[in-house]
């Protein structure tokens, strides 16, 4: 139960969003960074900063057409129409100035988060700037314009020839561009669990969402009910994950840790609160350990309760990666400095009070059906993941 | 859109009428497909399913059942004229008649020549395709008043917003609009991942959107 631990992360990597007015605002990596180091987490962490990804880098998983069109338009050239049925210019994916430097330098981070894992330089990384896992193989989505978490898989496929390589997910919403990238590699597992696609986007994940010829049974997808709640949540992901990721036996582990699943937030319908964003990465640290010499690399994703929810949930992750202990309380430094600009009252307890959650109409109804989602995909699924 | 052709399968297992039942069981288990169209050269002359040839055969560990699989025919266990569809027959009313006459496949036929095969599965699969996810989305579901012009009016919105709609479904279902007038229900599917300011728009200019639900405060 030990390793170093390494916080990868930089200023440069907060270019990466679309300001004010839009969900993705960076923020939010911000507000994080400041209340670990006001927590006192980061003590002895000194950030490590790594190089951008080049374009060799995302060819791996992106078309060239589609790099030179975000290069264009992020130097404000290129045609509006022809960007558009890239995803390029949309609300969601607005072009800023500089989008395609920002976004390569969001996917060296995470790059050089699995190098400095795989190396042996470190146990764990976290990269919370990366989890754009939206981001297609030719088109910008869901606020991603590169797949951090795809490029890194590609190149560790190349740099380690043989590895096998384990992604969980459990941002709300699917993680179809990761998925879809790995869809018939029988060494990349990618486990989701997620708001089921009939309520919320990209409308994909579910079960027999299983990968294709030679990657039959290597995509996991576990569609949660709306509104479910920690309990449920909690009970799926662990008759799930430590399974699978043991039927698989992964030599490293990337999670995507996107805390959109939080009642709060304003994009989703889910019910979670920071108990489970606290049990995840404890679980996956354990199966980290148990499983390939504590190799994890997290990464963060979608979060869009950015005041509350963000922060808190993201410091919870770095203590549980960085073997710390989470304070009880918010530093009062950091609602001293943030509280003025916050919108909403802040919190002032690390973790959410359960009866500031009032129980949700059809609990139980909600928790019957995800219990069964998950058996289907214990029958159905699990049984077609074997050690390579 | 929408006709047999589009979600027919072209290529067909068939069997002739001397094909021999455990010759059919055997191409049923290997292809994973539960009917089999019987043709005479290129002449549709029936349909076997699994279930006929089961239930016209002795049961598993019945000494006789080997010999009686070689024995019978497909001319004796299928289903003589059966019911068959055309190319361009909208998908609709062959799956409305599957429907009613408790069938789970049609020989799709072309001036007496068997062209293809649609499944309830293909069925299925063509409801997916309408409504369903291929490209990323988010779903609406909003009520417009049962009046000309209203659902250009609400598509009207998400095209002022920039919103791409991957797929509209409007049914004869009613519903209520918040003042009581007759609505229709309408399930959009959207370019976007934050539905918010479309959902806000429309509620604003009086439709009535029944998902997604209001953001948490």
């Amino acid at each position: 139960m030990s390793g170093r631990s390494v916080f990868v992360h930089g200023p440069s990597l907060e270019d990466y969003g679309f300001g004010e007015g839009h969900p993705f605002n960076p923020i939010r990596l911000r507000l994080t960074v400041d209340l670990c180091e006001a927590s006192g987490l980061l003590e002895g962490y000194e950030p490590a900063e790594p190089n951008p990804a080049t374009e060799a880098d995302l060819l791996t998983v992106h078309s060239l057409t589609y790099i030179r069109l975000v290069q264009q338009a992020s130097r404000g050239e290129g045609n509006v129409s022809d960007m558009r049925d890239y995803g390029i210019g949309t609300p969601d994916n607005p072009v800023t100035p500089h989008v395609h430097d920002a976004c390569a330098r969001v996917v060296g981070a995470v790059l050089g988060a699995y190098r400095l894992v795989m190396a042996g330089e470190a146990a764990h990384a976290m990269c919370i700037s990366g989890g754009l896992h939206h981001a297609l193989r030719s088109q910008a989505s869901g606020f991603c314009f590169y797949n951090d978490a795809g490029v890194a898989i590609a190149r560790m496929k190349e740099e380690h020839p043989g590895i096998r390589i384990a992604y969980v997910d459990t941002d709300a919403h699917h993680g179809d561009g990761v998925q879809w990238m790995f869809y018939e590699d029988p060494d990349v597992l990618t486990v989701s669990m997620h708001e089921s696609g009939r309520y919320l986007f990209p409308g994909t994940g579910g079960i027999e969402e299983w990968g294709r010829n030679g990657g039959v049974g290597y995509s996991v997808n576990a569609p949660l009910e709306p509104y479910t709640v920690d309990g449920s949540w909690i009970s799926c992901f662990d008759a799930l994950v430590p399974e699978a990721l043991r039927a698989f036996g992964p030599d490293i582990i990337i999670s995507q840790n996107g805390c959109d699943g939080h009642a709060l937030d304003p994009l989703t319908h889910l019910s979670a609160t920071t108990r489970l964003y606290e049990h995840v990465p404890r679980v996956i640290h354990d199966l980290a350990h148990e499983l390939c010499g504590g190799r994890w690399v997290a990464t963060g994703g979608g979060g869009y309760d950015i005041w509350r929810v963000v922060p808190r949930a993201w410091t919870a992750l770095w203590a549980t990666l960085s073997h710390q202990e989470l304070p009880e309380k918010v530093s009062r430094a950091w609602l001293a400095e943030w509280g003025r600009q916050s919108p909403v009252e802040l919190p002032y307890l690390m973790r959410d009070d359960p009866a500031d959650y009032p129980a949700v109409d059809r609990a139980s109804t909600i928790a019957e059906r995800n219990r069964r989602t998950t058996e289907a995909v214990l029958e159905r699924v699990m049984p077609l993941i074997s050690p390579g | 859109m929408l006709l047999v052709r589009d979600s027919m399968s072209r290529e067909v297992i068939a069997i002739t009428p001397e094909t021999t039942a455990a010759q059919a069981l055997a191409l049923c288990r290997e292809r994973r497909i539960r009917h089999l169209p019987v043709i005479d050269g290129e002449r549709l002359v029936g349909i076997v399913s699994d279930r006929d040839l089961r239930s016209a055969t002795p049961a598993l560990g019945d000494p006789q059942r080997t010999s009686e699989l070689e024995r019978i025919r497909a001319s004796e266990v299928m289903t003589r004229d059966p019911v068959t569809t055309i190319p361009d027959e909208p998908i609709e009313s062959a799956a409305n008649m599957m429907r009613e006459r408790w069938i789970g496949c049609l020989p799709v036929v072309e001036d007496g020549d068997l062209v293809g095969v649609i499944t309830s599965s293909d069925v299925m699969e063509a409801l997916v395709f309408l409504v369903g996810a291929h490209e990323p989305g988010s779903r609406f579901e909003v009520v417009v008043p049962d009046r000309p012009g209203t659902l250009a009016g609400a598509a009207g919105i998400f095209g002022e917003l920039g919103i791409n709609i991957v797929s509209v479904a409007m049914g004869a279902r009613r519903e209520e609009m918040p003042d009581g007038s007759p609505g229709r229900a309408v399930v959009f599917r959207v370019d976007t991942v934050n539905p918010g300011e479309a959902a806000e728009v429309l509620e604003q200019a009086g439709y009535r959107v029944l998902w997604p639900p209001a953001a948490p405060v």
